[in-house]
């Protein structure tokens, strides 16, 4: 007894019963991929007259239908076991089907590829990144142009004071909007963050989160780790870096510069305690953290070498 | 301005230009898509055909090639499955090798690279980019039909067996093609290079007949560009090897960092 294959393709559903045998049921136009469902590996809604052609297939007959989705869909519909196919079985069902229409595809595909993209960069998470980005690429033009005022000279009663004075004037504009932008940042990494934030400070959390490239993968990664984070230079044994971004975190301008590894190395372990908590506890574990964060500064602080 | 130099057609095919320079055989893809470049690459037109530079120092499939890759490369008129498609670099020649009747599937899983690769398929027709991760064949399974080949750049400790659970579905069972380039530093430490690449072309040939492996070294660091095809009708006439030219001691830039001695 040969088993009916249902495999979900572009816009249509497809009843694969053998090599040659394959009845094409389109769904909606635009209905299975749209904005808010990127490619879950099935239309919406099933055709109804897919279901009308499977009920009145032999019911002893196994069902196989290719993805998780199409699966539960069936089963749902049809109130009867449907197998998950396995890959031999996809790839059979690909081999039978016809060759896809190119330019309905491109479109397909194309809608699904740019509502994913919004998608994922529309999280939280990901909004951050890009905040701490354009932030720290901000940082870096406004003092290049600090830099260059100060070494520009602008002589009185010349065309060179008033060029001096309108780029004073556009600097300052620069300067609002860094602040500006300073501020939305830190609010949303208090929000996203919570608990890094507080031990490390909230700029410097969204720094960390965007090098790691989100809070999830900084999650899982070490502490010696988070510590070099953003480091420009290479890990060696013999001379590497002692910090990264963790440099600019909190406290680290109370400790003496000799100190500053140490405390680096203390904060990177409590970062990372938190920046789990922030990922997968959802608790507060803040105050503790900065607790334990404020007296190891004070005991390097005491300390004499 | 000197006039271009003609480009002859390579052996291993038609889209693909070769132009001789004094000491090296430059590459060029005939292009499908439109300007502006995508990263930088050079474009020439000749003949009302438009070539984009193909650089070993920016694709690993360029610099096996142009040491005297004989696997499967990308034919006019093919469907490729590509995974690890990052910001279309690679993706983009492959697309131009592939030709207007062709297409190219093109997987991506980081949501930045992919961004710039929607934005390149924008401008190449037979480009479609697939927001997903190879390590997940069902989430994209309902938009790639079957494919004449593979072609994968994933620097993932299982890199191998991604391929293979791919080719399982999509690829064609008669004479399909697979080409790998192959990051065997991501494939751990403990064993070296060589070592990983015996275990890697074991595992491949359960499943195809393979060509001979090219070591990238020195521009692409413990890379090895792996490949071949399943047995039975192939769709062309088996491409004669691509003329060879001599390998450089460093890569364009000199070596970046000096090696470790040992």
């Amino acid at each position: 007894m040969r088993a009916t294959l249902v495999v979900a393709r572009g816009t249509s559903v497809y009843l694969v019963s053998g090599p040659s045998a394959v009845r094409e049921f389109p769904g909606a136009r635009d209905g299975p991929f749209t904005a808010d469902r990127p490619g879950r590996g099935a239309p919406a809604e099933l055709p109804p007259a897919l279901l009308r052609a499977l009920g009145q297939t032999d019911r002893a007959a196994p069902l196989v239908a290719c993805g998780e989705t199409l699966c539960r869909q069936l089963a749902a519909g049809l109130d009867r076991p449907v197998r998950r196919a396995d890959a031999a079985a996809w790839h059979a069902a690909l081999e039978a089907l016809p060759l896809p229409d190119p330019v309905a595809e491109r479109e397909l595909v194309l809608a699904r590829a740019r509502a994913g993209l919004e998608a994922a960069l529309r999280s939280p998470e990901e909004v951050l990144v890009t905040l701490a980005r354009e932030e720290e690429r901000l940082e870096r033009s406004v003092g290049r142009e600090e830099r260059a005022a100060e070494a520009f000279l602008a002589l009185p009663g010349t065309v060179l004071a008033e060029h001096a004075h309108a780029w004073e004037r556009t600097r300052g504009v620069l300067a609002a909007h860094h602040r500006d932008l300073v501020a939305r940042l830190e609010a949303e990494a208090r929000r996203t963050v919570p608990n890094l934030s507080a031990v490390v400070g909230p700029r410097t959390a969204a720094r960390l989160v965007a090098v790691a490239g989100g809070a999830a993968p900084l999650a899982r990664i070490s502490s010696s780790r988070l510590q070099l984070l953003g480091s420009r230079r290479r890990p060696s044994p013999e001379r590497g870096p002692r910090y990264g971004a963790i440099y600019l975190a909190d406290g680290t301008d109370d400790v003496p510069p000799d100190r500053r590894a140490a405390y680096a190395r203390s904060v990177a372990a409590l970062a990372a305690i938190a920046v789990r908590a922030d990922v997968w506890t959802h608790r507060d574990v803040s105050g503790e953290l900065v607790r334990r964060r404020d007296a190891r500064r004070d005991r390097l602080r005491r300390r004499r070498r | 301005m000197r006039a271009p130099a003609a480009f002859k057609a390579s052996p291993v095919s038609p889209r693909l230009g070769l132009r001789e320079r004094r000491d090296r055989v430059e590459l060029w893809t005939e292009t499908v898509g439109s300007e502006p470049a995508v990263y930088g690459e050079r474009w020439a037109r000749v003949d009302g055909r438009s070539f984009r530079g193909f650089e070993p120092s920016r694709s690993k499939l360029a610099a096996a090639l142009s040491r005297g890759w004989t696997g499967p490369v990308p034919l006019a008129g093919e469907r490729w499955l590509y995974l690890g498609a990052a910001s279309g670099t690679t993706a983009s020649h492959v697309a131009d090798l592939l030709g207007p009747a062709g297409r190219l599937y093109a997987v991506e899983r980081s949501v930045r690279p992919f961004a710039r690769l929607v934005a390149v398929a924008e401008r190449w027709p037979n480009l479609l980019p697939l927001l997903g991760d190879a390590k997940e064949p069902e989430r994209y399974g309902d938009v790639v039909p079957i494919v004449d080949g593979i072609y994968a750049d994933i620097a993932q400790p299982d890199q191998v067996t991604i391929v293979l659970a791919n080719a399982a579905i999509f690829l064609r069972s008669a004479g399909g093609a697979v080409t790998m380039a192959l990051k065997t530093s991501s494939m751990g430490r403990e064993r070296t290079g060589p070592v990983h690449l015996r275990a890697a072309e074991e595992a491949l040939s359960a499943d195809l007949v393979l060509a001979a492996s090219v070591r990238l070294d020195p521009q692409y660091r413990s890379h090895y560009l792996v490949g071949g095809r399943r047995a039975g009708a192939r769709p062309a006439a088996v491409p004669p090897s691509h003329p060879r030219s001599p390998p450089s001691r460093s890569g364009p830039f000199g070596r970046r960092f000096p090696r470790p001695r040992r």
